[in-house]
């Protein structure tokens, strides 16, 4: 059998091409010419490679059919569960690239802490409190007149004219100021200007003590009271 | 339009738009690569088959260079999913005692896979690119009407009584001209002997 006769029968074998007799004859052809035998299987490993892999290489060459768009959420649907939700994933790359998610982090931590640090000097800030009077009223009255030592976690603001403290006590609360109080002799009254809930600022007055010794001992109430 | 490195960076960030676009680009290899004629499986079955393959690239794209890499894999992995899926089949039927005759279970297919199977595992996308190319010139080479005749046999898997229908021939002659053309191809594949000793490892 030449070469080229003995390919043919070979393929067909492969390809289950053969007849029962063309099997037959090959089996023949290989026990008589073992040189045959490793020809034989050079030709089925070379046809079972291409039988597999040529299909493949064809395919990188397909452009139909379209994707099916009844098939487009199914794979959307897989993107948002591989990378999570869209809101998530930039479509444009940003300045700070891969520093963002850090970025984030610090910007989002110092943010937090800021407000935080903010909540807390506004907690403080608006315990202050003060107390307005006259400087002469502080000489006339002696020891038995209030001093600083009597309420320590209040500030004594003195005046010595009617003006500017006519001013002091008409000028709102300042933003670290939690209350001011002063007494009016005029009408006998102890006037508390204070901070309520939300910011919402209240007068109120209260009669005033007879005695100076009683305005202190009212006044150092009147300041614990706010201070708690 | 996208350009490929635009396409693929936006993929890696899972833009949404971008994967619609490398879907559209690469459901007609992935859907070619389920119909792959080993497997013979139905139009609606290798859209399924398609589509799998489509999804499992999100994990893949960042370990990718070029979007193209992207294709060679979907079709490796379709060609995989599809053959199994095949077998899967073939087995059920084995299973459910469809195959009862003797003839019948000669034919059971499910043996002469696992070779195959085991190579696709083992094909990665350089390997497919670099067979393309080979096949390719290898063809190139031939006479254009054998060439055919070839990439019938190879890439379709068509009969020898089909071959010689529709190419006028008769049908002994079909074979004498695919063994000249098969020869010749291998002697282009034998050119990468690495490549070539590789493949023949799975299929031996």
């Amino acid at each position: 059998m030449d070469a080229e006769s003995f390919t043919a029968l070979a393929l067909r074998v492969i390809s289950r091409e053969a007849t029962d007799d063309e099997r037959r004859t090959l089996e023949t052809e290989l026990a008589s010419a073992p040189a045959r035998r490793e020809e034989f299987e050079q030709l089925k490993l070379t046809h079972e490679i291409l039988r597999v892999t040529s299909p493949m290489t064809q395919a990188t060459q397909a452009i139909t059919p379209g994707l099916p768009a009844y098939r487009a959420n199914e794979l959307r649907t897989a993107v948002r569960q591989y990378f999570g939700p869209a809101a998530s994933r930039g479509k444009n790359p940003t300045p700070f690239g891969e520093w963002m998610p850090a970025m984030r982090w610090l910007f989002a931590g110092s943010g937090v802490a800021a407000l935080g640090f903010a909540v807390v000097l506004l907690c403080f800030a608006n315990r202050s409190v003060e107390i307005g009077l006259y400087g002469t009223d502080l000489m006339r009255g002696g020891d038995k007149t209030l001093s600083a030592a009597d309420v320590p976690t209040a500030r004594l603001v003195t005046f010595d004219k009617d003006a500017p403290f006519d001013q002091w006590q008409n000028q709102p609360l300042a933003w670290n100021e939690h209350a001011k109080i002063w007494v009016d002799n005029e009408h006998d009254l102890l006037y508390i200007v204070r901070r309520v809930r939300h910011g919402a600022v209240v007068t109120e007055t209260q009669p005033l003590a007879p005695t100076n010794e009683g305005q202190r001992e009212q006044i150092k109430q009147v300041v614990d009271a706010l201070k708690n | 339009m996208w350009t490929d490195r635009e396409l693929l960076a936006a993929l890696e960030r899972g833009d949404e738009e971008a994967w619609d676009e490398a879907f559209r680009r690469l459901y007609p290899a992935a859907f070619a690569a389920a119909r792959h004629p080993l497997a013979s499986l139905t139009p609606s079955e290798a859209e399924d088959i398609a589509i799998e393959a489509l999804t499992l690239l999100l994990p893949k794209v960042k370990q990718v260079a070029e979007f193209d890499e992207l294709r060679l894999l979907v079709i490796t992995i379709a060609t995989r999913k599809a053959i199994s899926e095949k077998r899967r089949q073939l087995a059920d039927k084995r299973g459910g005692g469809d195959l009862t005759s003797l003839d019948a279970m000669q034919d059971d297919e499910t043996i002469r896979f696992e070779p195959v199977e085991q190579l696709l595992t083992h094909i990665n996308g350089t390997d497919l690119r670099e067979l393309s190319r080979l096949l390719d010139v290898a063809l190139s080479s031939l006479e254009p009407r054998q060439a055919d005749l070839l990439r019938d046999f190879l890439m379709h898997h068509l009969p020898y009584k089909e071959l010689s229908e529709k190419y006028r021939m008769p049908i002994g002659s079909i074979g004498v001209s695919l063994a000249r053309g098969l020869n010749k191809i291998r002697a282009h594949l034998q050119t990468m002997p690495k490549l070539w000793k590789e493949l023949a490892a799975y299929l031996r």
